[in-house]
């Protein structure tokens, strides 16, 4: 018995993988496990059995029923791949319609967005303030004197003798160290003004940054630290960057920041004009003139302060050359930003 | 700035290359932003002389001449200059010599004569602007001694960053003092100052009517003068750091000014009417000649030297034609003086007039520098211009000037804020090397916040070291700054939390983007023009604006009080680049309302002269012409549908009622757009024909704008309320409507009709046509009916209908469709 029944099964399993077609393949069901089957007449016949017979080939015959309908399954599935969907026919290659078409965020935008990013994980708050601004904000009280020289580093809108167009984030500071107490660690960005004539590097609309940290003792090695921080997580690399001394009004002692270029690795290229640096930022401690415009009793607080343009990141980040380009608002510029976030 | 590293030379050494030089400045504050070497050099020019000037055969104007150059035999040459005569001493370019601007000399015939070499004009060697006739040389050296021996110049000049805090940069000298103290080395001044000789009066008497305008004047007179060129290497120093040699007299009075700082003013004394000067305020308007040839209106109350008659001068800025120095000049009257900054510069502005005297005295003078430099120059009139120095001098100065109070410094507060620990003495050798004199205050070792550790005393040309901070700034270039941090920088403890308006920003951005619209950054500016072309009423207060009182050229002046301007232009420049319709963005900006400020707190009495400052969101559809749903524009359909979905994303509700007043906008296509709290900040429609015919627009633009400022940011947190899962009856409604009655009105009525168990009724068709009567429409309507209780029986559902059609039929007239 035993020896039929794995005969049977031997040439039922060599029938399945032969059948071509579900036709065939349903012709060798039917012959086997149909009513009329082999393998249904075996269990027929187990009732004329005796008892321990009976068990043993009833196991064996269950055993052979299962592996057949395994794999009736398994060859029907194979047949069946590949096969259009009996009931459609859809053409499955034609162009998908996405639920909206995909518009862009503007690069300045979102440059801007990924620095206050970058602050915020660093502790800094954000604030804003107003783009029509007091000469008093802009300049006074960050510590350029009236019909001092300093004043001629910005060229200035003027709306009448006191109020101006922000040429600088910079009037943020005073307005926020005027509200609140320290400790601080704000950025303030947002669009500025320069009474200058456009070209490829100058455009009399841009953005900066502002970033500002008032505490009892922070120092310039905080403000050298707070930078490299910046630069490592906003270009990835570990840029080494430099303090060249210089000369804003409200901070003292005041530096230019230049990155090593990320193009060139400071090698020299055309973007860092072969210096092999890239001025990223302004910066410096807070000038004390400032906190006295804003309040603090002298030699409390000592804080830092930087500014850095949004446009010439952006520039460099995207390789745009022409700065006008980031206010023109060609589509055809602006879809290239599709899919940055 | 230009430094010339030949002048710099004469009062420091350094022993460097000059770009590492350039680094070191650098480092320290005085930016170098370009190297440049000046090379004068005349390969191939030899000293000659003529020997015989004859006749060319076929050319009236030239000359044929016999030149001995040194090298035997007489040379064979055309020259064409009117002075060349036998006798005359001269450049001569040998064949072969390379002149400037890549000539090369060759063997030529000229008019069918031979010509073997040039002799040279000073404008052909670049060495003058006299380009009429040849060179005429005073000088024995013999012929054939090469050219570059009397002319030759090699230099290396830096171009430097002067910061407006630092006028003493602005000389050579200046930056010597800080080549000196960078590499710890002396530097000298120039060397002589012997200079006065005769005994006789000056005969000028100076009167300053304010010391306050004018600290100190100084006249010196130098006679017998002749006037010519300057020496050779002056000019050349003045050429290489981009100067126009003049005469002596005048390149005097300049080299003195970029060598130490100081600017000079030389006066024909011959042309100066009486025996006074003045130094005065102008008490009325006046107009004069500056030496520049330009008549110029002066405002009452600017500084003016005066002679006995009027104005010769404007002070620190430049001298006027009537007492210039000329050909003629035998005596000069020197003025070296020190002018208040704030009035030099004031007059400098209000006339466009930036003179290198303006530049040196609105940044400050170097007070004890005015009688050094007069001496400095008057002994170069001497040397090179043959003056007769007068002994007296006139000098009047402030008899309440004082020097600079010294400034107390704590080495505490030094390394506080430059996060360095450096020492007592460290800083003393730091301010000594830059020329301060230090004087040590109470117990050395003792650092802390109360320790006054020493007082500076500032030399007279760093008047910007008032401050401690300001020393300190100096202690951070000299002590540098490459070896700062590397503590990991400044953390606030507990973080920060992002503003609501913040984070409502980003995701309004995402939302837009991820709906196709393109973010786009517009300028603040409007055209003066836009108003009308909008249509505004006369009386529309957004006719107001801001006007910046000095654009630039060709710029736009007002600041914009409404957004469509921008969105107008920008669709017209994507609509004419053939971008693909409909175009479609977005942007987040801002208006400047002059007088809506009020209300505002303030911490500035002037704040109220500043704007108010709107936020606005803008979308913008264009270019679409399809029509949807019931024939409305498919471009209002989307505006709608965005505005109502983006509100939902901010958590926001934002209505938008048909109707609106704005000029612009198709009062048919048009919606007020609402908040919660039904109040209005925004409006949504299309563009009228005329408006978009006056931006020059040629497809139709419809946009939706709202007040981001004015909308709440902060929704109240999410309430989870319990769902009812039983299941939902659907019922749809085919009615018949008329065509006066909006869709509006009728889901009104549906869902006022309908009761609790209606849940949502959705418009899903609109048609007109064959079947349905003229002037009517048939809408297809779905209700779900869903009750929190359990599942809804037919006869409830029943009820609600029969309840909604008796409300259409009653209020609306509308009917089922049968």
């Amino acid at each position: 018995m035993q020896e039929t029944i794995e005969r049977l099964r031997a040439e039922a399993l060599a029938a399945i993988g032969a059948a071509a077609d579900e036709a065939a393949l349903e012709a060798v069901r039917v012959s086997v496990l149909g009513r009329k089957g082999s393998l249904t007449g075996l269990l027929r016949g187990l009732k004329d059995l005796g008892d321990e017979a009976r068990r043993e080939a009833g196991a064996a015959l269950n055993a052979a029923k299962d592996d057949l309908n395994a794999a009736l399954t398994a060859r029907e599935a194979q047949l069946g791949a590949g096969r259009p969907a009996a009931s459609s026919g859809y053409d499955l290659t034609l162009p998908g319609r996405a639920p909206a078409p995909s518009g862009s965020l503007h690069p300045l935008q979102t440059v801007l967005e990924e620095i206050c990013d970058i602050f915020h994980g660093m502790g800094f708050s954000r604030d804003d303030g107003p783009e029509v601004e007091l000469d008093y904000y802009n300049f006074t009280a960050l510590n350029f004197p009236d019909d001092h020289p300093a004043r001629d580093i910005q060229d200035t809108f003027y709306i009448n003798d006191k109020v101006l167009l922000r040429t600088q984030t910079s009037p943020v500071q005073v307005r926020m160290m005027e509200r609140r107490e320290p400790p601080l660690a704000c950025v303030f960005p947002g669009r500025v003004y320069r009474n200058e004539n456009a070209d490829a590097s100058h455009s009399s609309e841009f953005f900066q940054i502002e970033g500002l940290v008032v505490d009892r003792a922070v120092s310039m090695a905080d403000l050298k630290d707070t930078v490299d921080t910046f630069v490592r997580n906003y270009f990835g690399a570990s840029a080494p960057t430099r303090f060249r001394p210089h000369y804003f009004p409200f901070t003292e002692p005041s530096v230019e920041v230049d990155m090593q270029c990320i193009l060139c690795g400071g090698k020299g290229c055309g973007t860092c004009k072969q210096g092999g640096w890239l001025e990223i930022m302004g910066a410096g401690m807070v000038h004390p003139n400032v906190f006295r415009a804003a309040g603090y009793p002298d030699d409390r607080y000592t804080g830092f302060a930087f500014g850095m343009g949004i446009d010439r990141i952006a520039m460099l980040k995207y390789g745009i050359s022409d700065i006008r380009l980031l206010y023109e608002n060609d589509l055809r510029f602006l879809n290239q930003f599709r899919g940055v976030q | 700035m230009k430094i010339s590293l030949d002048w710099l030379g004469d009062f420091v050494n350094w022993n460097d290359e000059p770009e590492r030089l350039a680094e070191r400045l650098t480092a320290a504050g005085l930016n170098v932003e370009g190297i440049e070497h000046v090379r004068h050099s005349f390969p191939g020019v030899v000293v000659a002389r003529v020997l015989e000037r004859g006749k060319h055969p076929d050319a009236d104007r030239l000359s044929l001449c016999q030149v001995d150059d040194g090298s035997g035999a007489p040379v064979q040459v055309v020259c064409g200059a009117p002075n060349v005569r036998a006798g005359l001493t001269v450049l001569f370019a040998r064949v072969g010599a390379q002149l400037p601007g890549d000539f090369q000399i060759k063997k030529s015939k000229i008019r069918g004569v031979e010509s073997c070499g040039m002799i040279c004009s000073a404008t052909e060697l670049e060495l003058g602007a006299d380009g009429a006739g040849i060179i005429e040389l005073d000088t024995d050296v013999p012929s054939g001694t090469p050219a570059d021996e009397l002319y030759g110049y090699n230099d290396t000049v830096l171009e430097i960053e002067v910061t407006p805090n630092r006028p003493d940069w602005l000389s050579h000298v200046g930056v010597a003092r800080e080549v000196a103290a960078i590499y710890g080395t002396k530097m000298s001044l120039p060397p002589t100052w012997n200079a006065v000789e005769g005994g006789e009066n000056l005969g000028v008497k100076v009167r300053v009517e304010n010391y306050a305008d004018c600290g100190r004047y100084t006249a010196w007179g130098a006679r017998q003068v002749k006037i010519g060129p300057s020496p050779r290497w002056m000019q050349n120093r003045l050429r290489a750091i981009g100067q126009r040699p003049i005469n002596n007299v005048v390149d005097i009075t300049n080299y003195v000014m970029f060598e130490l700082g100081q600017p000079l003013h030389a006066f024909d004394r011959g042309q100066l009417a009486g025996n006074a000067i003045t130094v005065r305020r102008a008490s009325a308007g006046t107009s004069v000649r500056t030496l520049d040839g330009q008549e110029r209106e002066v405002e009452a109350g600017t500084l003016l030297i005066c002679d006995e008659k009027g104005p010769v001068a404007l002070a620190g800025v430049m001298g006027l034609g009537n007492s210039e120095v000329t050909g003629n000049t035998t005596e000069v009257l020197l003025e070296s003086a020190f002018f208040d900054p704030r009035l030099v510069r004031r007059a400098s502005r209000r006339l466009g007039l930036l003179s290198e005297s303006s530049y040196r005295f609105e940044r400050g003078a170097d007070w004890d520098m005015v009688e050094r430099a007069a001496v400095r120059a008057l002994h170069l009139l001497q040397e090179h211009a043959g003056a007769y120095v007068v002994r007296d001098w006139a000098d009047r100065r402030d008899p309440d000037y004082r020097p600079a109070e010294p400034v107390k410094l704590r080495v505490w507060q030094v390394n506080r804020v430059l996060g360095v620990s450096v020492t007592v003495d460290q800083v003393a050798q730091i301010l000594q090397r830059l020329g301060l004199k230090v004087q040590p205050m109470g117990n050395a070792e003792a650092i802390g916040p109360g320790a006054v550790n020493m007082m500076a005393h500032v030399p007279s040309h760093r008047r910007d070291l008032a401050l401690e901070v300001d020393l300190i700034e100096e202690i951070a270039r000299i002590h540098g700054l490459d070896q700062l941090g590397g503590r990991g920088g400044y953390r606030v403890a507990g973080g920060a939390v992002r503003r609501p308006a913040d984070k409502a920003r980003a995701r309004l951005r995402g939302w837009l983007s991820a709906c196709g619209y393109a973010e786009i950054v517009t300028s603040s500016f409007m055209e003066a023009a836009d108003h009308d072309r909008l249509g505004l009423a006369a009386g529309d207060a957004r006719r107001r604006t801001l006007a910046v009182v000095n654009p630039r050229h060709g710029g736009d002046t007002q600041l914009r009080t409404l957004m469509a301007p921008s969105a107008l232009a920008v669709a017209r420049r994507n609509l004419n680049a053939g971008v693909q319709v409909p175009v479609r963005f977005f942007q987040l900006n801002r208006v400047f309302r002059p007088g809506l400020a009020a209300g505002r707190p303030l911490r500035h009495a002037d704040e109220a002269l500043l704007p108010a400052e709107l936020e606005y969101a803008q979308l913008v559809v264009a270019g679409w012409r399809e029509t949807g749903l019931g024939g409305v524009p498919c471009d209002l359909l989307e505006l709608r549908g965005a505005v109502e979905a983006l509100a939902s994303s901010l958590r926001l509700r934002l209505t938008l009622e048909p109707g609106g007043d704005e000029s612009w906008l198709d009062a048919g296509a048009c919606w007020r757009i609402r908040d919660g709290a039904g109040r209005q900040v925004g409006v949504a429609g299309r563009v009228t024909d005329s408006v978009l015919a006056a931006f020059d627009v040629d497809a139709p633009v419809a946009l939706a704008e709202f007040r981001l400022d004015e909308l709440d940011l902060e929704p109240a947190p999410v309430r989870f309320e319990p769902f009812t899962r039983f299941p939902a009856v659907k019922r749809d409604l085919s009615l018949l409507v008329p065509g006066s009655v909006p869709y509006g009105a009728l889901h009104d009525a549906v869902t006022e009709a309908g009761g609790p168990l209606l849940e949502s009724a959705e418009l899903f068709d609109i048609y007109r046509g064959k079947g349905v009567a003229d002037g009517h429409a048939a809408y297809g309507i779905r209700l779900k009916f869903r009750s929190a209780k359990g599942s809804l029986k037919g006869e409830a559902v029943d009820a609600a209908i029969a309840r909604i059609l008796g409300a259409l039929k009653d209020r609306l007239g509308v009917v089922p469709r049968t």
